[in-house]
C-alpha cells in the first residue's frame, strides 16, 4: 500500500517514481540560489531550514520516543555558545568550534537523560523545563564566559578557505542558504536512518509502552539516552547555524523556554513520530509568523477593506499585531492538541483511513 | 537441573504479603498450571520472576544462576519472557513491527528480524494482518500478537498471564492449540490461567497459589481432588 | 553576615513562603482531583494581579478588600477555562495536557501583552513599604498582612475541604475517580470546581502581592514553575504538603539571597526541584492524600 501519505510519513519504503521526485525536489531546491536574487526570499528560506532542523532534531527524542522535552533550548543555546565563545574568543572558526558546541550539548544531555529518565511522563517534562532553565540562568550570571545578558555579537565571520582558495566570505545570504539546506536534509536523512534500523523500532517500542519494551529485552536508560544525545545534537546544529547566521546571541534569545515550546510546536503540528512532520510544522509556522511580523496580515486586512485604517482596529492591528506571534503560537498549540493531536500528518492518515473504510 | 527453581520467595507490599514463602521447581519442556482464586499473587510471582520488581525475599534461579535483581531486559535476554494480563499492544505500530521489536532482540538486522517475525505471525495465524496497527486489532488478536511478539525473543521458558482471559471458547481453543504447539518446540511454559478445563488439558503440572502462599502442588488430577483447593476456590462457610 | 540580617531574611520568607503556599494548594488541587499539570497555573497569578491592579487604578479599592471580588471573578475564570479547554483532554496523554496548559498560559501572558503592553506597573498603596519593627527587625507590612489573609484562607479552605459534603466530594474524586463516580459523584463537576478553586487561589496569590511586586504580563512564569516545584516538595495533591513547600521555598529564596547571592537563588531553587525529583519524587507528604 505505498501511497503517497504512507511514503510522506516514511513508513513505507519509497518507490522508484517518489524517489525521483524527491530527488529532483532536492536539486531544485539547491538550484534556487540561481534564479532567485531577493535576500528576503533567501532569509525565509534559510528560517524555514533552521526550523525543520530544529524540528527534526526533537522529533528523535519526542516524537520516536515519545519522551517530551520541553528543555530542548538548552541544546540550542550550547550550540551557539559553544561556537561563538571559541570564535569571539579563542578565534577559532565556527566549523570547527560547532563540534564543541555539539560535544557540550552531548554531555549535556547524557547528564540530563541520566537524571530524568527515571521519572514518567510529566515529571519528565518538568524535570527537562527545570534543567533548561538552571542552564539559561548559569550562562546569564557567568558573564566571565558568556558575557551574561549582554550577549555575544559577532562582527564578522572568518572566509572559508580551502588551502589558499577562499570559498565564501559569509557576506551574502547565499552561502548561509546552502548550509542551512545541507544541513535540513542531513536531518531529515538521519531521522529515515533511524526510523529503518533497529534504533527506530526500539524507540517507538519505548515511546508505544515502557514496561512492555522492557520486558522484550530493551535497556530503557540506554535506548532512551540514545535518543536524546542524537536529538540534543541535531538541536545544537541549529544553535550554531543560528548563531553564526543572526550574528548575535543573548540568554533570552537562545535559551528561553519560549524556544522549547517552539521547537515542539514545530514537530507537532506536523505530526510528530514522522520523517516530514517537522517539514511541514516549519512550513507552517514561518511563513505565519513571518506574516504577523512583517505586517502583511494587518495590512492585507486594511487592504481588502475589512478593516479602516485610520480607525482604531486598523491601529491596534498594525501597531501589535507583529508582536503577536508568540500568542498565535499559543493559540496553534490549543488547536493542534485539542482538535490534531496527530499533527497535519496524522489527520490526513486518519482521513485516508476513513475513506478507505468508507469505500470498502 | 531445573530449569526455574523458585526458593521461598515472598513479596512485601507495605504490609500485605503478596507472595508468601513460595516454592517450586520446573523442568525443561514442561508445562507448569499456576492457578489460585483472584488476589491470590499468581501475576506478583510472575513480575518478582521476570524482573519487574525483585522479591523481598527468596531466590529466582534460572538454569542455575540468580536472577534477583536483573532488569525485565536482561531477564529476557537470558532466555524468559513473559506476557501480560492486560495486553500490551505498541498500539501506533503494525502487527509485523511489534512482532520484530521482539526478533531485535536476537538480532540487528532488520531483514533477519523481518523474516523471524513472520514466522511467528504465521504460528499465530495473523498473517492476514500483518500491516494493520496493533491497537485497532480484536482482544482475541491482541492476544495472539503479544504471544507472536514474545515468541519471537526466542524464550527458553514462557510465562502466559491469562492469556485466555476474555476470549470467546473458538478463540480459547486456537490458543489452547498455540501452547501445545510451543510445547513441542521444547519451550518451557509456565500459564496463569482461571479457565479450568484449560488447565486441566494442557498442563503437566499445576502450582495453587492462595493469599499469597503455595496452597499445593501437584498433578492435575491430584489438584482437582485436594479438599483444601476446593475449599479455596468456593470460599469456607 | 549579621544574626540580624538572616532572622530577617528568614521571617520575610515565611512571610512570602504564605503567599507561595497559596499558589502551590491551587496547582496540588488541580492536580489531585484531575491529574492535570496546569502550566498556565503563575499566569492565573498573573491575571489576579492585574485585576486587583485595575480595581485599584480604577476604583480606588485596597488590594486587600479587592480580594472579595477577585476570588469569585477568578473562579469563574477558572471554571470557564476548565469547561472549555481542560475537560477535552482529560484522559489523554499527560504530555499533550501539559502542553495544553502552556498553550493557555501562553495565550494568557500574550494576550495581555496585546492589551497592556509589556510595561511594568507598579500598584503602589499608602502602606506599600511600610513595616514594622520588632525588635530591631525590620518586618513588611503589607507581606504581613497577605500571610494573615493567606492563613485565614488556608484554614477555610481545609474546613471546607474536611467537613462539608462537597469538600469531602472533592477529596473523594482525587483518591479515586472511578469510585467517586460510582458512587453518584459528579466528576466533572468536581473538577470544575477544582479548576476554578485552583484558579481563584492563584489569583488571591496575585492580588495579595500585588502591592509589593512589579505587575507586567511574563511575571506568571516564574511562579509556575516554582509553584511546581512547591507542590512537588510537598507532595503533588497534599494540601499540607503545599503549605509547608510554599515556606520552605520562601526561607530559602530569602535565605539564600543574602547568603548566595540573588542571581543564584533561582538555581538553588531549580536545583532543589531536581533533587528532589529524584530522591523522593512523592515528595514530602506522599501522592494524593489532600
Amino acid at each position: 500500500m505505498r501511497n503517497p501519505i504512507t511514503q510522506l510519513t516514511g513508513q513505507q519504503g519509497l518507490t522508484p517514481v517518489t524517489t525521483i521526485i524527491a530527488l529532483l525536489a532536492l536539486a531544485s531546491l539547491y538550484a534556487i540560489p540561481c534564479f532567485v536574487e531577493s535576500p528576503y526570499a533567501l532569509h525565509i528560506m534559510i528560517l524555514l531550514f533552521l526550523s525543520t532542523i530544529m524540528g527534526e532534531g526533537w522529533n528523535i527524542i519526542g516524537g520516536y520516543a515519545g519522551q517530551y522535552s520541553v528543555g530542548h533550548a538548552a541544546y540550542f543555546g550550547a550550540g551557539a555558545y559553544g561556537t561563538l565563545i571559541l570564535l569571539n574568543m579563542k578565534g577559532i572558526p565556527p566549523w570547527y568550534g560547532v563540534w564543541a558546541g555539539i560535544g557540550a550539548a552531548v554531555i549535556l544531555s547524557l547528564i540530563i537523560g541520566n537524571i530524568c529518565f527515571r521519572l514518567r511522563g510529566p515529571y519528565f517534562v518538568l524535570a527537562s523545563i527545570a534543567v533548561a532553565e538552571i542552564v539559561r540562568l548559569t550562562v546569564l550570571n557567568i558573564p566571565s564566559i558568556t558575557n551574561g545578558a549582554e550577549g555575544i555579537l559577532l562582527s564578522d565571520l572568518p572566509p572559508f578557505k580551502i588551502g589558499e582558495r577562499v570559498i565564501t566570505d559569509f557576506i551574502s545570504k547565499v552561502p548561509f542558504y546552502y548550509i542551512g539546506l545541507t544541513l535540513a536534509v542531513f536531518t531529515i536523512l538521519v531521522t529515515w536512518l533511524i526510523q529503518n534500523s533497529k534504533l527506530g523500532y526500539y524507540f517507538q517500542a519505548i515511546r508505544e509502552d515502557q514496561d512492555a519494551a522492557h520486558s522484550l529485552g530493551i535497556n530503557l536508560n540506554f535506548y532512551k539516552n540514545v535518543a536524546l544525545a542524537i536529538s540534543a545534537s541535531l538541536t545544537s546544529l541549529a544553535g550554531a547555524f543560528y548563531a553564526i547566521y543572526v550574528k548575535f546571541i543573548d540568554p533570552t534569545t537562545v535559551l528561553p523556554l519560549d524556544l522549547s515550546v517552539q521547537i515542539v510546536l514545530i514537530a507537532i503540528i506536523g505530526g510528530i513520530g514522522t520523517i516530514f512532520g517537522p517539514v511541514i510544522g516549519a512550513l507552517v509556522l514561518v511563513p505565519l509568523s513571518e506574516a504577523l511580523r512583517s505586517n502583511v496580515i494587518a495590512q492585507s486586512l486594511i487592504n481588502s477593506g475589512l478593516v479602516k485604517e485610520d480607525s482604531g482596529m486598523g491601529v491596534f492591528l498594525k501597531e501589535h499585531l507583529a508582536h503577536a506571534h508568540v500568542l498565535i503560537y499559543g493559540i496553534l498549540v490549543v488547536v493542534v492538541i485539542l482538535f490534531m493531536p496527530d499533527g497535519v500528518l496524522g489527520f490526513i492518515k486518519k482521513l485516508a483511513a476513513r475513506r478507505k473504510r468508507g469505500d470498502a | 537441573m531445573a530449569l526455574l527453581e523458585i526458593k521461598n520467595v515472598s513479596k512485601f507490599f507495605g504490609g500485605l504479603a503478596a507472595n508468601a514463602d513460595v516454592s517450586f521447581a520446573m523442568e525443561a519442556g514442561m508445562i507448569m498450571g499456576l492457578i489460585g482464586p483472584n488476589g491470590a499473587g499468581k501475576t506478583t510471582l510472575f513480575n518478582c520472576i521476570t524482573g519487574y520488581y525483585p522479591p523481598s525475599r527468596g531466590e529466582v534461579l534460572f538454569k542455575g544462576m540468580k536472577m534477583n535483581g536483573l532488569e525485565p531486559d536482561r531477564v529476557c535476554k537470558l532466555g524468559m519472557a513473559r506476557t501480560w494480563q492486560k495486553v500490551r499492544p505498541l498500539a501506533k505500530m503494525s502487527v509485523v513491527d511489534n512482532v520484530m521489536v521482539g526478533a531485535l532482540c536476537r538480532t540487528n538486522s532488520l531483514k533477519k528480524a523481518r523474516e523471524l517475525a513472520m514466522e511467528q505471525i504465521r504460528v499465530v495465524r495473523l498473517d492476514h494482518k500483518i500491516d494493520f496497527p496493533a491497537g485497532g486489532l480484536t482482544i482475541g488478536e491482541r492476544k495472539k500478537l503479544e504471544v507472536a511478539r514474545v515468541l519471537a525473543t526466542r524464550p527458553e521458558l514462557l510465562l502466559l498471564d491469562e492469556v485466555m482471559g476474555g476470549l470467546n471458547p473458538a478463540e480459547s481453543d486456537e490458543i489452547i492449540r498455540l501452547i501445545l504447539d510451543i510445547k513441542k518446540q521444547g519451550i518451557t511454559q509456565m500459564v496463569i490461567e482461571h479457565d479450568m478445563k484449560a488447565i486441566m488439558r494442557i498442563s503437566d503440572r499445576i502450582v495453587v497459589l492462595n493469599s499469597g502462599e503455595k496452597l499445593a502442588e501437584g498433578s492435575p488430577e491430584e489438584i482437582v481432588a485436594n479438599p483444601e483447593v476446593i475449599a479455596a476456590y468456593l470460599g469456607s462457610d | 553576615m549579621t544574626f540580624s540580617v538572616l532572622l530577617q531574611a528568614l521571617i520575610s520568607g515565611i512571610l512570602i513562603g504564605g503567599v507561595y503556599a497559596l499558589i502551590g494548594i491551587g496547582l496540588t488541587i488541580i492536580f489531585g482531583v484531575m491529574r492535570v499539570i496546569n502550566f498556565a497555573h503563575g499566569d492565573l497569578m498573573m491575571v489576579g494581579m492585574y485585576l486587583t491592579y485595575f480595581l485599584f487604578t480604577l476604583a480606588g479599592i485596597d488590594p486587600f478588600v479587592s480580594i472579595a471580588i477577585t476570588i469569585p471573578l477568578m473562579f469563574l475564570f477558572g471554571g470557564i477555562l476548565q469547561k472549555v479547554f481542560i475537560n477535552r483532554i482529560l484522559g489523554t496523554l499527560p504530555q499533550n495536557q501539559i502542553l495544553l496548559t502552556i498553550g493557555l498560559g501562553l495565550i494568557m501572558s500574550n494576550a495581555m501583552m496585546l492589551a497592556f503592553t509589556s510595561d511594568y506597573k507598579i500598584l503602589t498603596t499608602s502602606y506599600s513599604s511600610s513595616s514594622i519593627n520588632l525588635g530591631g527587625i525590620s518586618i513588611s507590612q503589607p507581606l504581613t498582612v497577605s500571610f494573615v489573609i493567606t492563613a485565614v484562607i488556608t484554614v477555610f479552605l481545609y474546613w471546607f475541604l474536611m467537613k462539608t459534603d462537597t469538600g469531602q466530594a472533592i477529596r473523594a474524586t482525587a483518591q479515586d475517580r472511578e469510585a467517586a463516580q460510582l458512587m453518584g459523584i459528579n466528576v466533572k463537576w468536581m473538577s470544575i470546581l477544582a479548576f476554578g478553586i485552583g484558579s481563584s487561589l492563584a489569583g488571591t496569590a496575585g492580588a495579595l502581592i500585588s502591592p509589593t511586586y512589579y505587575i507586567f504580563p511574563q511575571v506568571g512564569s516564574a511562579f509556575t514553575l516554582k509553584a511546581f516545584v512547591i507542590t512537588v516538595l510537598g507532595g503533588m495533591g497534599s494540601i499540607v504538603g503545599a503549605t509547608l513547600g510554599g515556606i520552605i521555598i520562601g526561607i530559602v529564596e530569602s535565605v539564600g539571597a543574602v547568603t548566595i547571592s540573588s542571581d543564584w537563588k533561582d538555581v538553588l531553587v531549580f536545583t532543589i526541584f531536581l533533587l528532589v525529583l529524584l530522591i523522593k519524587p512523592s515528595g514530602l507528604m506522599g501522592k494524593s492524600r489532600m
